[in-house]
């Protein structure tokens, strides 16, 4: 069957029956979901266990089951590693995995699927990972990607039921309350993890700094909490920002981050009270800067700045130019820090952020957001999950919650990666659906969606560079030779869910090229 | 005559090309991107091969995620480094028309001629001048690589506005820069340490039979002196009038401290920026100042872009794209000027409407200059505005 964007969705994959995509806002729910498990502790239980094997045994982990994780630590992260390896020694099989994203630290995933640990997957899919799943035949089902938003009301509405819980807490006391922002190693909010705590049979609590009764913020709170196990290591903060939070010297990019800017600036969201998101990326970070600089100029101060936290964004509640910051996760220990010293600094849970199913979500409150593409479309669709060679490469991360959920969402990219163009007839795979999608600035122009007319009188007004997504095409394409595209087969590699539970598309696996 | 050759390099947006003598013609594509790319950079290397008269080489090209006009100047570079190949026209290059004398150019954006990853796009920036060096910031031994990366990327890229070419000096590698480049058809050249009217007449001359055997038309090549030694600048009236093709004369501040024993500062710079303002002034043409180095001093650029402006420079050299906010904001006419140039034009239109010889405004008379500077600001505004680019 086809979905809303016209993209072939199979009426079930793997083992379970699809609702097709219907637009972004279609789904209307008001059933009761899935109920907590429920157990009791006895007064004094000592929740204290030695070692991720007792773990393993206390839970009963076995055979068949799903394990979550966060990932905060983003590429520092040391727990995946250790809990997989642990899984191994005894002797475990055909897991299902449901990290919040996986980084290339997690690349021995792969040869955890060989020796047949772990054969399934629901959760990002990062370089290696995603280039051995793209292969197809290596998971037993295909692998599901959701955005933060989409695997938290998963969770809630009972889509998918977690065994065990594993959580990297930088501090924790004995009794699980646990947190991000503190301990030797602190990584940033870990209330990713909330929702795993709160409905998994099992949670367990994996911290290097075990702390006196009680540890605070209790963004995992004891009473989810089964067991603690203390590691003599559980991540490597200082990988948090890798990859990302490099400011860009690249004249290209910088253009794109000051277009940017001068979009937002006559947007007419630009006002007191603007609020915005962006992304970790050099355009993201450079665009935040220049921002403030403008806010500073016009005297305008924001109501809020959402994370990932970054430096930029610190600095910008700190000059008075916003009046809160609303962060699920950290991108650089600055970000961390502020979140300890910073009241207006404020940690929320992905629930808040972007549940579909919420009576409300944060990222329905901004104005603007500017978010990073590995492709666009002339339908304004935009892929971040796959390369144009058909090969998983990334998770959706937030994309879709803040795409949907701000009032102008606007994609910054270059025209051309290398030789590789951005701006596609089609996209390889829909992420998100060009109807959330207001615009998208490169180095060659700004092109706005067709139905925000308003926002294209405003440019224009403003004399900014304002040019249909097809000339800017045509522009970049002059320059390099045509690229083949993949052919693809029938055998469906990964799925990929709309925030709302349907399906937006289907990955499949690659057969060789035209 | 060597036996291979290689041209380009492993960074970013670059490729590197290497060609052996062999049998037959033979293209080897390894490429880190993906199985995407391969077929397209064949066709772009096979058909530069095929423009350089089909030499029987096995070419190899390990890509990095170069355009195709970097790919086909690397395999030319690669080609005419193993063989003797003369300087190769290309086949469709992109057309343009003459750049108008009075065209707005507050600014002159330097880029370095031999990087691929920096002139990718440098056409997108808003310069109201780009000025493709093959001078200064290229190594001797990449002059050849430079100036064949230029002519390809002339010839592809059809800029909104100026594209210049700062020449090497006619005593070195300036003549056969110009026998490159102009396959590509730039606006005009750039002509360094230029220091008196012979130099200027030579590098016409040179244009008059360059432009002939490429199929453009006769004077198409603006030239842009630049003053940047105490000999320029002393004879800087004669320079400025001593060609019709010159629209822009411009001040290399870098050089002339050094030929004159200097420490920059204003002072020391002012007497040489005037000369080259008066002289330009008696030749109308436009005079462009110096570069500002210190990237990170924003307001330093500011400072020293007002003193030009003060000085009555048109425009000004910029270094990074970063500056060109600046200089174009301080180089547009401001809403005042124009409302004052337009109320000028206005009651001088009033005045001969009404047979009156004698304009006044304001209770004050409006002479011959000053009617033709208001007349110079409106169109200068009109053209910044039809341009899109208003500060």
């Amino acid at each position: 069957m086809k979905n809303a964007i016209g993209r072939e969705i199979p009426e079930v994959i793997g083992s379970r029956n699809v609702s097709p995509y219907a637009g972004a806002f279609s789904t209307l729910r008001a059933d009761r979901k899935a109920g907590r498990h429920q157990k009791g502790a006895p007064q004094h239980e000592n929740k204290i266990l030695p070692s991720l094997e007792a773990a393993i045994e206390a839970t009963g982990l076995s055979d068949g089951m799903t394990i979550s994780f966060h990932h905060s630590f983003r590429d520092g992260d040391r727990v995946i590693n250790q809990v997989l390896d642990a899984c191994a020694r005894k002797g475990l099989k055909d897991l299902r995995l449901l990290p919040t994203a996986l980084f290339p630290v997690h690349a021995g995933i792969v040869g955890h699927i060989e020796s047949g640990l772990v054969s399934r997957i629901e959760g990002s899919m990062n370089g290696p990972i995603g280039a051995f799943v793209s292969q197809g035949g290596r998971l037993s089902e295909p692998a599901v990607l959701r955005s933060h938003g989409g695997r938290w009301r998963a969770i809630e509405a009972g889509d998918v039921e977690i065994d065990v819980a594993f959580i990297a807490a930088p501090q924790a006391d004995a009794y699980g309350n646990a947190t991000g922002i503190k301990g030797k190693t602190p990584c940033g909010p870990i209330a990713f993890s909330a929702v795993d705590a709160q409905y998994a049979k099992h949670t367990v609590v994996l911290t290097s700094d075990l702390a006196p009764y009680p540890v605070y913020p209790m963004e995992i709170q004891q009473g989810w909490v089964d067991y603690v196990v203390v590691l003599d290591e559980i991540g490597d903060p200082d990988n948090i920002a890798s990859g990302t939070l490099v400011l860009t010297k690249s004249p290209t990019r910088l253009l794109i981050a000051q277009m940017t800017t001068d979009a937002v600036v006559h947007s007419g969201y630009f006002v007191d009270g603007f609020s915005f998101q962006g992304g970790a990326g050099g355009i993201s970070l450079a665009a935040t800067k220049y921002l403030g600089d403008e806010m500073e100029k016009a005297g305008i101060v924001g109501s809020f700045g959402m994370g990932g936290g970054t430096k930029m964004l610190v600095e910008l509640l700190h000059r008075g130019l916003i009046r809160a910051i609303l962060d699920g996760q950290a991108f650089d220990l600055d970000a961390v820090r502020s979140i300890r010293e910073d009241e207006a600094h404020v940690m929320i849970d992905p629930g808040m952020y972007a549940n579909y199913d919420s009576r409300g979500c944060a990222t329905y409150k901004l104005d603007a957001a500017f978010l990073g593409a590995t492709e666009v479309d002339l339908d304004f669709n935009v892929n971040v999950n796959t390369h144009s060679d058909g090969m998983l490469l990334h998770g959706i991360g937030g994309h879709q919650d803040v795409a949907a959920g701000a009032a102008m969402t606007m994609i910054t990219i270059p025209t051309l990666r290398g030789r590789i163009p951005v701006i596609m007839d089609s996209v390889t795979t829909v992420t998100t659906p060009g109807e959330v999608i207001d615009v998208i600035v490169t180095e060659r122009g700004i092109a706005v969606n067709p139905k925000r007319e308003d926002l294209k009188e405003r440019f224009l007004a403003a004399r900014l560079p304002v040019r249909s997504l097809e000339e800017i095409k045509e522009e970049a394409d002059a320059m390099i030779q045509p690229v083949r595209k993949p052919v693809f087969g029938d055998e469906i590699v990964a799925a990929i869910e709309w925030r709302d539970g349907t399906m937006i598309d289907v990955v499949r696996k690659v057969e060789g090229f035209e | 005559m060597s036996s291979g050759g290689v041209a380009g390099s492993d960074a970013k947006g670059d490729c590197l090309v290497t060609v052996e003598r062999a049998e037959t013609l033979h293209v080897n594509v390894l490429t880190k991107a993906d199985v995407l790319v391969a077929r397209g950079i064949e066709t772009v290397v096979r058909n530069t091969l095929a423009q350089c008269g089909s030499p029987n080489l096995a070419v190899e090209v390990q890509d990095v995620g170069s355009l195709d006009y970097v790919l086909a100047a690397r395999t030319e570079t690669a080609v005419r480094s193993a063989l003797s190949v003369d300087a190769v026209a290309i086949k469709s290059r992109v057309r343009r028309l003459a750049t108008p004398v009075d065209r707005p150019r507050r600014s002159r954006l330097y880029a370095p001629g031999n990087n691929p990853r920096l002139l990718a796009s440098i056409d997108v920036h808003g310069a109201d001048c780009v000025l493709l060096d093959l001078e200064d910031s290229v190594p001797l031994s990449e002059k050849l690589a430079a100036r064949i990366l230029v002519k390809h990327l002339l010839a592809a890229i059809p800029f909104p506005r100026d594209v210049w070419v700062r020449i090497n000096g006619l005593d070195s590698e300036g003549e056969a820069d110009v026998r490159e480049i102009l396959y590509g058809q730039p606006h005009g050249v750039c002509l360094p340490k230029a220091e008196s009217a012979a130099d200027v007449v030579a590098l016409s001359k040179l244009l008059d039979e360059v432009e002939a055997a490429y199929d453009i038309d006769p004077g198409f090549t603006k030239i842009m002196p630049i003053i940047e030694t105490a000999r320029g600048v002393l004879r800087c009236e004669e320079i400025a009038t001593a060609d019709p093709r010159i629209v822009m004369m411009a001040f290399g501040a870098e050089d002339y401290t050094r030929d004159v024993g200097a420490i920059r500062s204003r002072p020391s710079l002012l007497f040489a920026r005037s000369m080259i303002v008066a002289a330009a002034t008696v030749a109308g043409i436009q005079a462009s100042d110096t570069v500002f180095s210190d990237l990170d001093d924003e307001e330093g650029l500011a400072n020293e872009t007002a003193l030009a402006r003060e000085l009555g420079f048109d425009g000004k050299g910029a270094i990074n794209p970063r500056q060109l906010g600046p200089i174009h904001r301080a180089f547009s006419p401001s809403e005042v000027e124009l409302v004052y140039a337009r109320r000028v034009v206005e009651a001088a239109e009033s005045a001969e409407r009404a047979g009156s010889g004698a304009v006044a405004l304001d209770g004050k008379m409006i002479d011959k200059p000053v009617l033709e500077r208001a007349k110079r600001v409106l169109k200068y505004g009109q053209q910044l505005v039809q341009g899109g680019d208003v500060a």
